[in-house]
């Protein structure tokens, strides 16, 4: 049964996509997954999203994925266990030494390798394996037929991104946010926030999205180049996806509003469990389905585009001095 | 034995018999980004054994680097030319991608393996990871300071390889944003990315390569060499795949003197290092994420060694 995977950026959220369906839902502790920090819960809210989830009947993974500090790792193995012992069901992490601590520390725990891993390829996720990743989220570029490969070939489990950004470069392996601004702040905890690096754990400013001038030399060759950045929603790929056996459907979306994700949520959990209930050996007529995305993705683009414009404004900022 | 390596990087063969290589001891062949870039060493077995073999007669150590995100329908390729480089005297392979590391180790246990700024080394237990499958050199991933790479050093002794000068990779895209203007502009793949081509808004700036974008300012550690080698460092890059073989040779004759006067702490800067440093800059000088900030930023006595777009921080770290 193929599981469907939502965010929460907070408890509101957690009890949305609970009543909306969801079979598991992920969160950020505070500074240490790819969002700004107004969309990650403190410790105390993610033990009340676990107890949440658990009420609902869904599982609760912890996004720890920037790519830490050596000096974060003995911080984020006691976050970690305190976790483990509120029942946490999965954690969801980016850098390879802190998977491998982790997977020693608690060999039981699941270790998803999140999209910020970039995994690209068949030997990628073997790599992955052997430091005890049983998951792993696949990149947004790669083709149904690379997913059916893998399928065939490795014992992994696979998560499909159904609603995420398609980013111009690979996520993971891009750095222009920070190249342009990098705030340095740190937590009452003291953790670092790293604001402008999201494989750091802090915001992205989405300075690709910028309205580039394209130059040779001296000569401005073009006015306007757009690095493509686009959201997408999965539909006409979800039944080849549940068919090819893929393990989780997962949607993105932490920063938007709550009732938004609701609606995300509740839609695809009706199509999942509608085309599960078809008749198999039956066309699936995903024509009412395309009306009810299209306005949730109006909404979408609504929300994209006003948060895409602010954090442009603020990239721009100075960087205060300490 | 020189008490440190310079190394720099080249894309094909053109560009190697072109390129005055006195200065440096070690060449990275291969362009990490595209398979269809002009004749990559990487799609080419002759032109590869060509070039480790004119590097060998040269007298300087010859690696050959590897795709920073290869697909499945790379991989054939790629085990092609590791065959090619354990076979025909490469003395290291670099690799950005895990799955090509794996392979690396599984399939040519005998060539040593450097990591790449793509492999996302960012703590010293990432290290261990990396050294279980034979890696025995690592590029930090460019956002880390030189702070957080001496605590890698200091828990792990891993030897490190640092972006000491050039254009500071940022992002690599399967997708080539210039194949759009080939019909308009009137030039053709391979030579679009050729064209030295930079994207800019107001004071950003970043060099497209097609499917890689580079930083628009130049990373510049001239000045702090001495920095450098008193952390222990002793592996440097200066980035010129996407330069001329005239930035190659003149930036790395800087680089040469200023490192050997460092190394025998006798570090006296010539102005003339940075008259050639900033000619070769079109868009400034910046630090890159060494002093822990952002990566456009310039730190250090020197403003008047950086571009137009800059606004300075007096010697502040």
């Amino acid at each position: 049964m193929v599981e469907l995977l939502a965010p929460a950026g907070n408890l509101p959220m957690v009890e949305a996509v609970v009543a909306n369906g969801a079979n598991a839902i992920y969160v950020g502790p505070r500074g240490w997954s790819r969002r700004r920090d107004r969309y990650e819960l403190t410790d105390e809210d993610v033990r009340e999203a676990i107890a949440m989830a658990h009420a609902g009947g869904a599982k609760l993974r912890a996004a720890i994925n920037t790519n830490m500090q050596s000096h974060e790792i003995p911080p984020m193995l006691r976050k970690m266990e305190r976790f483990v012992t509120w029942g946490v069901d999965g954690a969801i992490m980016t850098d390879i030494g802190a998977m491998a601590e982790v997977h020693r520390r608690f060999p039981d725990l699941t270790i998803h390798a999140s999209i910020g891993a970039n995994i690209l390829n068949n030997e990628d996720v073997g790599f992955y394996r052997s430091i005890g990743v049983s998951q792993v989220v696949a990149d947004t570029k790669l083709t149904l037929r690379e997913l059916a490969s893998r399928k065939e070939q490795i014992d992994v489990g696979i998560e499909i991104l159904i609603h995420a950004n398609y980013c111009y470069t690979y996520l993971g392996k891009c750095w222009m946010s920070p190249y342009h601004r990098l705030e340095r702040t740190t937590d009452p905890s003291g953790k670092d926030q790293f604001k402008g690096s999201p494989n750091r754990g802090g915001l992205d400013y989405r300075v690709c999205l910028e309205s580039w001038e394209l130059y040779s030399g001296a000569t401005r060759w073009e006015d306007r180049v757009a690095l493509k950045n686009d959201a997408f929603f999965l539909l006409e790929d979800i039944p080849h996806l549940i068919d090819l056996g893929v393990h989780c459907l997962k949607i993105q979306g932490r920063e938007y509003p709550v009732p938004l994700v609701g609606e995300m949520v509740r839609f695809y959990r009706d199509l999942i469990d509608g085309y599960l209930a078809h008749p198999k050996g039956q066309s699936f007529d995903l024509t009412p389905w395309r009306d009810t995305l299209a306005r949730i993705e109006a909404e979408r683009n609504v929300a994209r585009s006003e948060g895409t414009r602010l954090l442009l404004i603020e990239a721009r900022q100075p960087v205060p001095t300490a | 034995m020189s008490a440190f390596e310079l190394n720099t990087s080249i894309a094909n063969l053109r560009d190697l018999l072109a390129s005055d290589l006195r200065a440096y001891d070690a060449v990275y062949l291969g362009d990490i980004y595209c398979r269809l870039y002009e004749a990559n060493f990487l799609e080419r077995p002759e032109d590869l054994r060509e070039g480790l073999r004119i590097l060998r007669d040269q007298g300087k150590r010859a690696y050959v680097t590897t795709y920073a995100a290869p697909r499945n329908d790379f991989l054939p390729k790629v085990r092609k030319m590791l065959g090619v480089a354990a076979t025909a005297g490469a003395q290291a392979v670099e690799v950005h991608n895990l799955g090509i590391l794996k392979i690396a180790h599984d399939e040519v246990p005998g060539l040593p393996v450097h990591v790449g700024g793509f492999a996302n080394v960012y703590t010293d237990a990432g290290v261990e990871v990396l050294r279980g499958f034979g890696a025995v050199r690592f590029t930090p991933n460019y956002e880390l300071s030189l702070d957080e790479i001496r605590d890698i050093v200091t828990t792990s002794g891993a030897a490190m390889e640092l972006l000491v000068h050039g254009k500071m990779p940022l992002g690599i895209s399967d997708y080539c944003f210039l194949l759009e203007y080939e019909e308009k502009w009137g030039i053709k793949c391979p030579d679009l990315c050729q064209k030295d081509l930079f994207l800019k808004q107001g004071d950003w700036a970043m060099k497209s390569v097609g499917k890689g974008i580079l930083s628009g300012k130049d990373v510049c550690m001239l000045e702090h060499l001495p920095l450098l080698l008193a952390d222990g460092h002793r592996h440097f890059r200066i980035e010129t795949v996407s330069e001329t073989p005239e930035y190659r040779r003149e930036v790395g004759a800087v680089y040469r003197e200023a490192l050997r006067r460092a190394a025998e702490a006798a570090f006296q800067q010539d102005e003339g290092w940075w008259d050639v440093v900033r000619a070769h800059a079109r868009i400034g000088l910046c630090n890159g994420f060494y002093f822990g900030k952002s990566g456009m930023d310039y730190a250090g006595i020197r403003p008047d060694a950086v571009g137009s777009f800059l606004t300075i921080t007096p010697s502040g770290q």
